[in-house]
């Protein structure tokens, strides 16, 4: 495996849920909970015939950032696409368990001074949902995820990172926008229903699920990020998202969380108001949105490096349009 | 015993479960809500056994007029979003007042699934349906008992969304028509290239992979199930007392997804969960002196 230092400088996209688990964080810091080691594998696969992965296909462990405790979930797109089963899914809510836990036993011991120490959660998706061998279990593993992802709010500030290769669908691509705030690259995609079901539905005259431009479009992170879905875009290196973790970790929890997208009344209503837009604008195509928020280059936003793009980029104003 | 098939009959539902003629629709507390909105779902304000409750319940027979992808109960954005501001005016209406006299939700669970289109995805289908989920949880952790009763289809990201964030989960069983699953046989097929006999044979025996409310039950999925659609009102009902019990003891972590998980273990349907859990809690005792 690469050390640290050359981790650093690696594409986030092509990188391991390991590697990107050991980068994400300060050097030799990260300590994986539920490691191969411990052989819990899916008890369903084998019925099926299928093959199984000593991580069950997602990475979970405990690092450090300064003086941050950072836990750290990631997903392995390599394995069944990431998606999520009964063990993968246990692992990830059992370490938001000890994560909150670690909270309350940190408020404990230093009332006045708990800032500066309280840990947070760090979520790099990989995944399409729920994994179909196991489904009910892991349609069940879901709720529980959203069922903690509420209880951090206030205490654990939590944050999601999408940059990999499989992107962020199905029931994960709820679970990553109701974080605190979400980091993405340009090559992360986040949806609900993937490319493929929406032609289903659809025809393939409106949805050509064989163009990767128009899937980009629709779910990339520039898109997200002029939607403000995405509160960062970053490049793509497991540098990039390190750094801007460790800037997120900077802020006053207040200030982490008015980069959410949802999860109270006011943004329900901001993001209704999105959905007025929609009908009234029709928009055939994702940049008929762009061009809405005043990026009149929507021809060319796809093809510019992400300096340009950043210097030129038009998001749309916070409280909705 | 009575047998009545409720699926696409949402606003049947609420006439037999909730007490005569004391249905408001698209009244919470001081609210009203603008009823062009969302015509898939159906909010509003009645009475359960003499108790004030809000209800939230899907509308199969209409469809939404400016997404077409809308019909048949399915929840797209503006109906997500239309549930959960039901949600936030249900803890609104109720602010400031003790755990036990918050109202509760009731959810009548018949959907097949979340807007799939376009639209959907350019503005953010996840958003909606995350934002539904998070208001659930928000209304649970105030003290309002949120029970859900499957009375028809309870279909993958609609059941997430729509009934999987409850305290507890009753659903009609099998013989009502209702369903309980996250893909048909066929699909699962196609997408992980298993053979469909296979599939078949497991699905009518493995609890993890099989469809309907028996096979959700041992899992832990659904906490219990009614025979007859005359029951509904009493044991809803008893849910809520559950509930409200519970949450005065301090114990509301029993109920929800994470109690539902327990309840798989005991069951007998979700074993290696609680295996994992129950290690992660001891690994990271064993190291967590190195972060306090």
């Amino acid at each position: 495996m690469m050390s640290w230092k050359e981790l650093q400088n690696t594409s986030f996209y092509e990188s391991p849920a390991r590697e990107r688990a050991i980068g994400l964080v300060d050097e030799g810091t990260f300590k994986e909970l539920i490691a191969p080691i411990d052989k819990f594998t899916s008890p369903h696969l084998p019925v099926l015939g299928e093959a199984v992965c000593f991580d069950d296909g997602v990475v979970t462990g405990v690092g450090k950032i300064g003086t941050r405790p950072v836990f750290v979930i990631s997903q392995e797109g390599r394995f069944i696409g990431g998606a999520v089963g009964e063990v993968g899914g246990a692992k990830i809510s059992g370490l938001f368990q000890v994560a909150l836990q670690l909270y309350d036993k940190i408020v404990d011991k230093y009332p006045n001074d708990y800032e500066s120490r309280i840990p947070a959660v760090v979520f790099s998706f990989e995944t399409g949902g729920v994994r179909l061998h196991e489904s009910n279990a892991g349609l069940l593993a879901h709720a529980e995820i959203m069922e903690w992802i509420q209880k951090c709010r206030n205490k654990v500030p939590v944050i999601s990172l999408v940059g990999s290769k499989v992107g962020c669908f199905g029931g994960m691509g709820f679970v990553c926008v109701a974080t605190d705030l979400v980091i993405m690259s340009e090559l992360g995609r986040i949806g609900l229903t993937g490319p493929e079901v929406i032609e289903e539905v659809m025809g393939k005259k409106e949805f050509d699920s064989t163009d990767r431009a128009l899937i980009y479009r629709t779910t990339g992170g520039k898109h997200k990020y002029i939607m403000r879905d995405c509160a960062f875009l970053v490049d793509d290196s497991i540098e990039a998202f390190r750094n801007q973790i460790e800037e997120v970790l900077k802020m006053p929890y207040s200030e982490i969380a008015s980069y959410r997208s949802i999860g109270s009344l006011e943004l329900v209503e901001e993001q209704l108001s999105l959905v007025g837009l929609s009908t009234e604008l029709h928009p055939k195509d994702s940049k008929d949105v762009w061009r809405y928020f005043g990026n009149e280059n929507a021809d060319q936003i796809q093809d510019l490096y992400y300096e340009d793009f950043m210097n030129s980029v038009k998001i749309r104003p916070r409280g909705g349009r | 015993m009575a047998i009545q098939k409720l699926v696409g009959k949402g606003r049947d539902a609420i006439q037999i479960i909730l007490d005569e003629g004391s249905f408001e629709e698209n009244i919470i507390g001081g609210f009203t809500h603008q009823s062009e909105i969302g015509p898939g779902a159906v909010i509003g304000t009645g009475k359960l056994k003499g108790r004030t409750v809000t209800v939230i319940a899907n509308d199969a027979k209409v469809f939404n007029p400016r997404f077409p992808v809308v019909y048949s109960g399915i929840i797209g954005m503006e109906e997500a979003y239309k549930m959960a501001i039901a949600v936030y005016k249900t803890i609104e209406a109720d602010r400031g007042k003790p755990a036990s006299e918050k109202r509760p939700l009731i959810l009548l669970v018949d959907s097949p699934g979340n807007g799939p289109g376009k639209q959907e995805e350019i503005f953010g289908m996840n958003k909606a349906t995350g934002s539904y989920q998070l208001a659930l949880t928000e209304a649970r952790q105030e003290g309002h008992p949120v029970i859900a009763m499957i009375i028809g289809r309870a279909i993958s990201g609609a059941f997430l969304c729509h009934g999987l964030q409850a305290d507890h989960i009753l659903t009609l069983s099998k013989e009502h028509g209702t369903m309980i699953h996250v893909m048909p046989l066929s699909s699962i097929a196609r997408i992980t290239k298993m053979d469909i006999e296979t599939l078949q044979s497991l699905s009518e025996t493995n609890p993890v992979f099989a469809s309907g409310a028996d096979f959700f039950y041992k899992l832990g999925g659904v906490e219990e199930i009614i025979d007859d659609v005359s029951d509904m009102s009493d044991i809803i009902s008893r849910h809520v007392d559950e509930i409200y019990q519970l949450n005065a003891e301090g114990r509301s972590m029993e109920a929800g997804p994470w109690g539902r998980g327990t309840l798989g273990a005991e069951r007998g349907g979700r074993g290696a969960r609680l295996e994992v859990i129950n290690k992660m809690q001891q690994e990271f005792a064993e190291i967590e002196n190195d972060y306090l």
